[in-house]
């Protein structure tokens, strides 16, 4: 029988560092957290052979004293907390004094630095401990070569280099994010990979996730008390078929939560196809008292004190982001187009049909069509600017012809061309053909309509408490003690719900009223449903997602279908219904209904100006 | 061999009675087939979908010695329907087809063999007694409207029939509104309960007669038998625990209103046009002298319509799902009904001055 003993330090630091030490990528984490902590304004990282030979992290923080360093490298050592107050109101990234050592227990790691009043720099080689002078501006660099050297075990997990630089990036663009106002800048065997310049939080996102995300996304914004969130949701045209692309920030730290991924899901739930995720990066600001997050060593997890008030706060801030509809203005433009696309359409199109749709006649058609051919001349940049001053007849309003820069800015403006332009014809009874500022747009009118059908449905059935039809038979519904703690708990907003639920046993549940939305399900498996969500987040939206489904039936059934003909004012008049419904851009199963050729596309098929 | 050689309408319509069992899809594929058997001068054709069994007969048989086959039900019956009135059809087996002849179209039909066939295996009589078929058919007309469709408390998905002394009781509910009728039987039975499925009670209704030809009704272990004409049903009983319906039949309402039942099944048939598809609410006002129904819909438009009745009670003021009154009102036929109320969180009872025994139960809505 083995005697109990106390494990060498070593071996314990081994132990923690299968926790933290995962991966390359692990390591780069800590170390650009440290020099975060420490105040860094200038990051540079040199990765060798994806990590695994060489992480190399040189900062311009504040350093540290000769005495400091043996220490750091001590576990449970750390400047960044003294108490456990401390722990309770965490803001530096790291606060368990476990990392260094960590990862000194599995790699060669060699620290120097310089306090910026010091004489020179020391430096100190983790294996012995020895101290040496060095040469240094003020800083900290550390170097962290051959990773694992001492436990092959662990080493036979590393995955190609490829994929290890792949998470070293991904850490590297996670902090980096997080961070917009210090610079960055990373090199992988000597080659430069990012340089990433002081920006402000906006240019920094689209340094990172690139011009394409930024383009397509939209600018959630929205604070209530000590809560704050910031960031950009890309619209749901632009999902993922993976989960890559989710960004998001408590207090600046980079988090994989399942209270906010939840609340993001459900944002995204009404216009979001089946199989694609969403792409965004959010920074949730709150008191550090109200999150904990010494959850895991990695930290990537957290909890919230009041997770339901935090939950329905993301959840609205970026349902309302995501759900305005096509004409208000938005942070961004979701369909960049460039300049002379709007000038052209901003003149072209008020003398079209004009606001007020003509009857169709043939002479109405007639004058349309000649219009068309004259649109189209133009096209050409220069000649409609010539054509706009000397020409100023034409237009109505010359002075908006160059005053619309973006076409989003229009309905707001009131310039008088729409978002979506005006119709021209119909393509084959499915397609709305229709021509705006910056071109061709093309509407999938069935789409479209149940989209616009669907937000009335919602917006006539929202308000008010829900039916509630008593039950003459009560049903009896078996539940765990939990679910029985959480259906007594509550048990007012179950009854806001339209359900009325007594205890019937000790793990038996009386249900003596149901909403009458849903008279068609399985009470016991919605009510389960709702206890779980009231369980994890505090609040549900199960039953709105029940009646949203039944809605987005009928929906479907009331909208036009393919083939039937529509006239001119028909199809302006959804043209228009789609520019003030929210969430248009999507209909009901997450499938565009509209898209935009612009005129140099359309101009790239003919290769015009090659 | 000839099976048998008659006027269409004589296999067709003994056909017709057996074939609404037949459920449109199968995994078993031989559940989509009839069986047709000869023995002597009789056929008989049975039908099964493994719940619930239906036999009925033809004469007019050739002789040849006895034999049974099974073919697809609804061919079959599309093939007869089809060939015109009066024509001579014969049925004719040869090896695995069977052949349907009629004038001058001929039919070759794939078969699977009768022994393959699944049917009931015949359970001891617990209890037997008869009525006439007419005033069955109007007793489950009185409820059969209440059963529950495909709910999870798999009891309610049928109709409950209680024998008890001189009485048949029939009894449905889908958890929301109950429905209860009786009727007299001629002589004393001992006590017993059971559940008929749902489309049990269905196919009882459509096959039964409004005459006063006897109907047997053989109660045996988990099955029930009810025989009449030359039909012969078979059905698997519903093995569950019917909820008490004496307790939730409400006793000592106070507002009692008589009411026409066209004025007042029209009425709440207007109202119900401008309520919401998902949401049937109605509000049913009372007052000294005046019931008003009231309803809204998602767009807030608004329907009332007024009807004048004798009653000098306190005003009340209730939902109902529509559907449920409008139902009771189309399944009953008296000129009057009685609607005994007591507050808007009770339920309602609705009864028939012609029937003293029918009783309607519907809970009310919060709307």
């Amino acid at each position: 029988m083995p005697s109990i003993h106390s494990l060498p330090d070593v071996l314990i630091s081994q132990i923690a560092a299968g926790e933290v030490v995962e991966r390359p990528a692990s390591v780069l984490k800590e170390l650009l957290e440290n020099s975060l902590d420490a105040g860094a304004t200038d990051i540079q990282v040199q990765l060798a052979e994806g990590g695994v030979r060489l992480i190399r992290v040189a900062d311009d923080g504040g350093g540290m004293d000769r005495e400091d360093l043996p220490l750091s490298l001590l576990r449970h050592a750390t400047s960044k907390i003294a108490s456990l107050e401390d722990l309770e109101r965490v803001v530096s990234l790291g606060f368990r004094g476990e990392a260094l050592a960590s990862i000194a227990s599995v790699a060669r790691v060699s620290i120097a630095s310089r306090r910026p009043e010091a004489a020179h720099a020391w430096k100190i080689e983790a294996r012995d401990g020895t101290l040496a002078p060095a040469a240094l501006a003020a800083g900290t660099v550390v170097e962290v070569g051959d990773l694992y050297y001492n436990t092959p075990a662990r080493r036979k997990f590393l995955k190609s280099e490829a994929t290890e630089f792949g998470h070293c990036d991904e850490v590297f663009r996670r902090i980096a994010l997080a961070r917009p106002g210090v610079r960055f800048q990373l090199q992988h065997n000597g080659k430069l990979i990012h340089r990433l310049a002081a920006a402000d939080p906006e240019r920094r996102i689209g340094d990172v996730m690139g011009e394409d995300f930024s383009a397509q996304a939209r600018r959630v914004e929205a604070s209530a008390g000590s809560l704050a969130i910031f960031g950009f949701a890309a619209l749901p045209a632009h999902a993922r078929a993976s989960r890559d692309s989710q960004y998001c920030y408590v207090n600046g730290r980079f988090v994989r939560d399942k209270l906010l991924s939840h609340a993001l899901r459900e944002a995204y739930r009404d216009v979001l196809h089946g199989s694609h995720h969403p792409a965004y990066v959010l920074f949730v600001e709150l008191d550090p008292a109200g999150v904990d997050v010494n959850v895991h060593p990695a930290k990537t997890e957290v909890r919230f004190r009041d997770a339901r008030s935090i939950h329905q706060f993301v959840f609205h801030a970026v349902q309302r982001a995501l759900a305005s509809p096509l004409g208000a203005g938005q942070g961004t433009a979701a369909y960049p187009v460039p300049d002379h696309g709007a000038d052209v359409g901003g003149a072209g199109f008020i003398r079209s049909d004009g606001p007020k749709p003509a009857p169709v006649s043939p002479w109405h058609r007639q004058e349309q069509v000649r219009l068309d051919v004259e649109q189209r001349v133009p096209a050409y940049v220069d000649f409609v600017r010539a054509a706009a001053d000397s020409r100023p007849d034409i237009f109505e309003a010359p002075e908006l012809a160059a005053g619309a820069p973006a076409p989003r800015a229009t309905e707001a403006g009131g310039s008088g061309a729409p978002f979506l332009g005006y119709a021209l014809g119909q393509l084959h009874g499915v397609y709305v053909l229709a021509q705006n500022d910056a071109g061709l747009v093309l509407v999938d009118m069935h789409a479209a309509h149940e989209r616009i059908l669907y937000e009335k449905l919602k917006n006539a059935a929202d308000g008010g408490e829900p039916a509630s039809q008593k039950m003459l038979i009560p049903a009896l519904l078996a539940v765990s003690a939990t679910e029985m703690a959480l259906a007594l708990e509550h048990g007012a907003d179950l009854q806001r719900l339209g359900f009325e639920v007594a205890a019937a046993g000790p793990l038996e549940l009386m249900v003596r009223a149901v909403p009458v939305l849903a008279a068609g399900a399985r009470v016991p498996d919605l009510i389960r449903a709702l206890l779980d969500d009231f369980r994890n987040f505090g609040a549900s939206d199960v039953l709105s997602a029940h009646r949203n489904e039944l809605l987005a039936t009928v929906a479907c059934h009331g909208a036009v279908r393919a083939h039937r003909v529509l006239s001119l004012p028909e199809m302006n008049a959804l043209l228009r219904e789609m520019e003030v419904t929210e969430r248009a851009d999507q209909c009901n199963h997450g499938r565009p209904t509209w898209t935009q050729l612009t005129m140099s596309d359309l101009d790239k098929l003919f290769l015009r100006g090659k | 061999m000839l099976l048998l050689k008659v006027p269409k309408n004589d296999i067709l319509a003994p056909l017709q009675s057996v074939s609404g069992v037949v459920e449109k899809r199968h995994t078993l594929p031989i559940l989509s087939n009839v069986l047709i058997e000869k023995r002597g001068e009789t056929l008989t054709f049975l039908a099964t979908d493994i719940e619930l069994q239906i036999t009925t007969h033809a004469n007019g048989s050739e002789g040849g010695e006895d034999v049974a086959v099974t073919v697809g039900a609804r061919k079959l019956q599309d093939i007869l329907r089809a060939l015109p009135d009066g024509t001579e059809v014969s049925l004719i087996l040869d090896d695995k087809r069977m052949q349907v002849r009629g004038g001058k179209s001929r039919f070759s039909l794939q078969t699977l063999p009768a022994a393959d066939y699944p049917r009931m295996a015949p359970a001891k009589t617990d209890a037997s007694f008869t009525l006439s078929q007419g005033h069955f058919k109007a007793l489950l007309g009185l409820v059969q409207y209440s059963m529950a469709q495909q709910d999870i408390r798999y009891y309610l998905n049928g109709l409950l029939l209680v024998v008890m002394g001189r009485e048949l009781r029939a009894v449905a509910t889908d958890g929301h509104r109950l429905a209860f009728g009786s009727t007299e039987l001629q002589q004393d039975m001992p006590h017993s309960e059971v559940i008929l499925p749902r489309k049990t009670v269905i196919e009882l209704s459509r096959l039964l007669a409004d005459s006063d030809e006897p109907l047997e009704v053989v109660l045996a272990g988990n099955q029930a038998v009810f025989r009449f004409g030359n039909i012969e049903l078979v059905t698997k009983l519903i093995d569950g625990k019917f909820p008490d319906y004496e307790r939730v039949i409400p006793k000592g309402h106070d507002k009692t209103i008589t009411l026409g039942r066209v004025a007042f099944l029209q009425a709440l048939q207007r109202a119900a046009i401008l309520t919401s598809e998902k949401h049937r609410g109605v509000r049913v006002v009372l007052s000294a002298g005046s019931l008003k129904i009231i309803s809204n819909n998602a767009e807030q438009e608004e329907a009332q319509d007024e009807l004048e009745v004798p009653y000098q009670g306190d005003a009340l003021d209730i939902g109902f799902n529509v559907g449920y009154l409008v139902d009771v009102l189309n399944n009953v036929s008296s000129d009057d009904i009685e609607c005994h109320l007591h507050d808007s969180n009770s339920s309602a009872l609705i009864t028939v001055p012609g029937n003293a025994t029918f009783r309607y139960v519907v809970m009310p809505m919060r709307i």
